[in-house]
């Protein structure tokens, strides 16, 4: 009788949408068919399935009430009005039949019932949805900013923002625990939906641990659960955040240990607890250093590009995350000042060119100011000597410049000095040579003038 | 002659059998069923009320496989040097400076670190063997270096060193695959083909992977670790050789003119492009495409590898022995090859396997020796570059398949007849030096004698998943549709080790 018990029980996920079905259905042929009328012989019949398939429902919802052991408070509600429902669909099949059992229904119109009838199974079904996924099963999903407008306590997902600056002046608690907590462990431990009794979402809840006990044992990271359910395998069925949760990532976790071994303080900041600044490194966005200005630009066209990769020239979107071109006369080493027009089409777009070991001349400097957003260029192997290497100065991206195998003459170097983004200059194989270090001096432009030397040593020539 | 009526003879062959009856019966039962299968599907098509002609369209990868592609992400480098010493070298006599070691040499290894464990040769109760290097701290970041690498020193403030590297094989072959290919099993493409299949190749004369060896033997894994696995073989390395042809038979033969040679190549693509238009099989134009490529490569090829027309002060610079298999030779080649625009160059040293049974695997003589053979032309390959400008733009990985053990080896229970290490895979160093790295950087930690990492321990596959990040790919995004699923290099695992990226 058990088994029959359990097994009708948890057919209940099964038969309940059979109501749900039918009643919906009627529902919508009423409608569709409020003016013809053609389907009145149809209509009761699917009301009188709806009733048959919601006592069934309603059995099944009881063998498993009891099989499994639902208290009575949390069904109470979905047993009754699912009960109701049941009910109502018999109703509903008497009113359209039109039997005298509903006399007294004679005066309120279908319409009304129907509407009720809508509203009972809705009901119903929400109601069951809440005991298997939980209370908040609908709202969980929504985002942060629609859940308070419904006045949804929410646990914001906030970023960890230090910078190279002020990392020392952040909370530890307040700007790094807090956040790694927010977002990776407080959607199961908060106060509405408290797993192992564990609650995160404040200072109190953190301190007075889970059903277990606490889960922090001062300044012993090592025997914090806390910290170490995090650090187990995730195979591991120990490890937190459970498998299929966001995890967080190896650096955070550090963090959390490295909170834990300072004591796990509230209210100090990094700089006081005297925290390595490695440990927040990871925090710290870097300033990219791509070979791109830190702008947005509309994509070059694509037919543009075909016709430029024709003569021979290389074009190559730098990445796909970026509309900045790469363009390298690697495979075109006849490339000549006058080819320079071809590439005008994408002259916004370009941010790396190589010119290296083609047959451009000085003329070229005259041309290049046009590629407005250049960021590297390379001019080594070719036959410029520097003349007029000023003009380009008002390229405001300009960071590498390349002139090695070239005659790149002494007196054009100091002209490089009021280049405002110029950060490295490879002059190897130049006329000039380091014993030149007074060009610009002051300035931050890093000049690599190559020509290193390995002198032998004796260990090169001793064999063991 | 005979050769040419062969030709005709199987061309008409293969006409007749493309044509046949019994053929077309025999052969394309099933392939039948599969067009009956799709008329039906096609037939069931709500949407088409006419059904459209297939028009076949191909994109310039189809056609030319090395196309160069842009990578997802804002790439830091553009090539790859990856030096690998087959054998594994020793992290104790080289980067990984263990002074307790030095005081417990002599000493039986504790019990603690033997339970459980299997060595490759080790037996028994092994004695702690001290670093038979002497260590000093070099450059401005202050990372150790022994005096088995007197250049290397000067460019330590160049490199990011990861000391706690951890592979789950002991032993070359499968090490090496792994190292290479992210799976200990035969099968997976190589690093340099993801590399090549994700981003094409610029230099259209020169294929996009290149493989040099030396020491005298290519590495015990064969030549499975510069394969393509399942992608297409054309992503797989091309080994050259920096003695005699550098592709073999690159040279056309006695008798064979350039002119001749090109009209051939012109027939046979004329051939294929018929067949082509017969057939619409793009594997055509890709074989067209790669005939093509060949022609241009017999001459761009022996051009870049040769090394006698490089100035003096290069040679000297590198230690180059031209006309010889040289790890000098190879990192010469390396640079003028990324100079080029290859896009990966893998170089294999052999002979670093360093047991203590001959002279030659010993680790106060033998590996000295290695290390003198990689120690110029390794520093110079760096500062060349640096020189050039093209440090920035390309990332030179070293490293072996697994380290070696803070204890001596003792085969057989025997004492050995030099001093030598045992394959340990736990923890060994590696290092990146180039575009995107952190200059001076050194992650991770090991015990007091080196046994295992203690701090920033690094698997393989973190190790690929760093080099695909400096690519500009999303380790976990940069997938190949094999068998059903997608296939990684970093198979489920990986994580970038931010601590060595700039």
């Amino acid at each position: 009788m058990d088994v029959l018990k359990q097994l009708l029980g948890r057919l209940h996920p099964l038969f309940v949408h059979l109501p749900i079905g039918f009643i919906i259905l009627g529902l919508l042929i009423k409608w569709y068919d409020r003016k013809k009328n053609a389907h009145t012989d149809l209509l009761p019949l699917i009301f009188l399935w709806a009733g048959y398939s919601a006592v069934l429902a309603c059995i099944t919802g009881y063998a498993q009430y009891i099989g499994e052991g639902y208290a009575f408070e949390t069904v109470k509600i979905h047993l009754w009005v699912g009960i109701a429902t049941a009910v109502f669909s018999f109703i509903m099949y008497a009113k359209l039949k039109e039997l005298k059992a509903v006399a007294f229904l004679s005066k309120v119109s279908i319409t009304v019932l129907s509407v009720v009838s809508f509203i009972l199974i809705s009901f119903t079904g929400h109601e069951g949805g809440t005991i298997t996924h939980g209370e908040d099963y609908l709202i969980e999903p929504l985002p942060n900013s629609v859940k308070s407008a419904l006045g949804f306590e929410t646990y914001e997902e906030k970023d960890i923002v230090l910078t190279d600056e002020n990392w020392q002046e952040a909370q530890l608690y307040e700007d790094v625990i807090k956040p790694i907590l927010n977002n990776k462990c407080i959607s199961c431990h908060n106060p509405k939906k408290s797993k192992g009794g564990l609650l995160l979402h404040s200072e109190e809840a953190i301190l007075k641990g889970g059903e277990n006990g606490p889960v922090i044992t001062a300044n012993k990271a090592s025997e914090s659960e806390l910290f170490t359910r995090m650090k187990l395998p995730k195979e591991d069925d120990n490890h937190m955040p459970p498998e299929g949760k966001s995890q967080p990532s190896k650096e955070e976790i550090t963090l959390i240990g490295a909170w834990i071994d300072a004591g796990h303080p509230f209210d100090k900041s990094i700089g006081e607890l005297n925290l390595k600044k490695n440990l927040f490194l990871p925090f710290i966005p870097k300033k990219a250093a791509n070979n791109y200005p830190d702008i947005e630009i509309t994509a070059a066209s694509a037919d543009s590009i075909k016709a430029i990769e024709k003569t021979g020239v290389h074009v190559d979107l730098i990445s796909k995350s970026s509309n900045f071109l790469t363009v390298s006369c690697i495979n075109k080493p006849a490339f000549t000042n006058a080819d320079f027009d071809a590439l005008l089409p994408i002259k916004s777009q370009i941010a790396v060119l190589d010119l290296g070991g083609t047959k451009i001349t000085d003329a070229i400097v005259e041309k290049l100011p046009m590629l407005t957003n250049l960021t590297v260029l390379k001019l080594d192997n070719t036959q410029i000597t520097g003349e007029n290497i000023e003009k380009l100065d008002g390229l405001a991206h300009l960071k590498s410049l390349n002139v090695t195998y070239t005659n790149f003459a002494k007196e054009h170097l100091t002209k490089l000095a009021n280049f405002k983004k110029l950060e490295k200059v490879y002059v190897y194989n130049t006329p000039i040579n380091a014993t030149d270090s007074t060009f610009l001096k002051g300035s931050d432009i890093h000049i690599d003038y190559g020509n290193y030397q390995l002198p032998q040593i004796a260990a090169d020539t001793i064999v063991y | 002659m005979d050769n040419l009526e062969t030709l005709i003879q199987e061309y008409l062959q293969r006409e007749a059998q493309a044509k046949t009856r019994r053929h077309f019966i025999k052969n394309c039962a099933s392939g039948l069923g599969g067009l009956a299968l799709s008329s039906i599907f096609m037939g069931c098509d709500p949407l088409s009320t006419q059904k459209k002609k297939a028009k076949i369209t191909f994109s310039e990868r189809d056609l030319n496989p090395l196309a160069t592609l842009a990578p997802p992400l804002s790439p830091k480098v553009k090539s790859v040097i990856y030096l690998h010493m087959a054998g594994a070298p020793s992290q104790l006599e080289m980067f990984d400076y263990k002074p307790v070691l030095q005081k417990l040499h002599g000493k039986d290894c504790p019990q603690s670190l033997l339970e459980g464990r299997k060595f490759a040769f080790i037996k028994g109760t092994p004695k702690l063997l001290g670093p038979q290097a002497e260590f000093k701290q070099e450059g401005e970041s202050g990372n150790w270096v022994s005096n088995f690498l007197p250049h290397f020193k000067k460019v330590v403030d160049e490199v990011a060193f990861v000391k706690a590297v951890h592979t789950d094989q002991f032993n070359h072959g499968p090490a090496q695959l792994f190292m290479h290919t992210g799976s200990a099993r035969l099968g997976r493409p190589s690093i340099g083909a993801w590399a090549t299949y994700g981003l094409g190749s610029e230099n259209q004369n020169l294929p996009g992977f290149v493989v040099l060896t030396s020491g005298g033997n290519t590495p015990d894994a064969g030549k499975s670790v510069w394969g393509s696995g399942f992608l297409p073989s054309v992503y797989q390395g091309v080994q050259c050789r920096s003695k005699g042809d550098p592709v073999l038979y690159i040279e056309d033969p006695d008798g064979i003119s350039r002119n001749l040679k090109k009209s051939t190549i012109d027939a046979i693509n004329k051939i294929n492009k018929e067949e082509y238009a017969k057939y619409a099989d793009p594997e055509i134009l890709a074989r067209i495409n790669q005939y093509e490529m060949a022609y241009r490569m017999q001459i761009a090829v022996p051009e870049v590898m040769n090394i006698n027309n490089e100035p003096e002060n290069i040679k000297q610079m590198y230690g180059v022995e031209p006309g010889k298999e040289s790890f000098a030779n190879n990192c010469l080649l390396a640079r003028k090859l990324v100079e080029d625009g290859v896009r990966f160059v893998q170089l294999f040293d052999w002979g670093w396997d360093t047991h203590g049974n001959i002279r030659e695997g010993s680790i106060d003589l033998g590996l000295r020796n290695k290390c003198r053979e990689i120690d110029r032309p390794i520093t110079a390959l760096i500062l060349d570059l640096k020189q050039r400008g093209l440090l920035d733009e390309t990332l030179i990985v070293w490293g072996g398949e697994f380290g070696r053990t803070p204890m001596q080896e003792n085969r057989g229970n025997k004492k050995m007849a030099y001093l030598g290490r045992d394959h340990h895979g736990d923890a060994f160093t590696m290092w990146m030096a180039g575009g995107g790295i952190k200059k001076g950087a050194s992650h991770g930690q090991t015990d007091e004698i080196g046994f295992s990492g203690v701090e920033g321990q690094v698997s393989v596959h973190d190790i690929h998943a760093t080099i695909l990040h400096l690519l500009g790919f999303n380790h976990e995004e940069f997938t190949f549709d094999f068998q059903g699923r997608p296939f990684r290099l970093t198979d489920v695992e990986g994580e970038i080790i931010k601590d060595i990226l700039a």
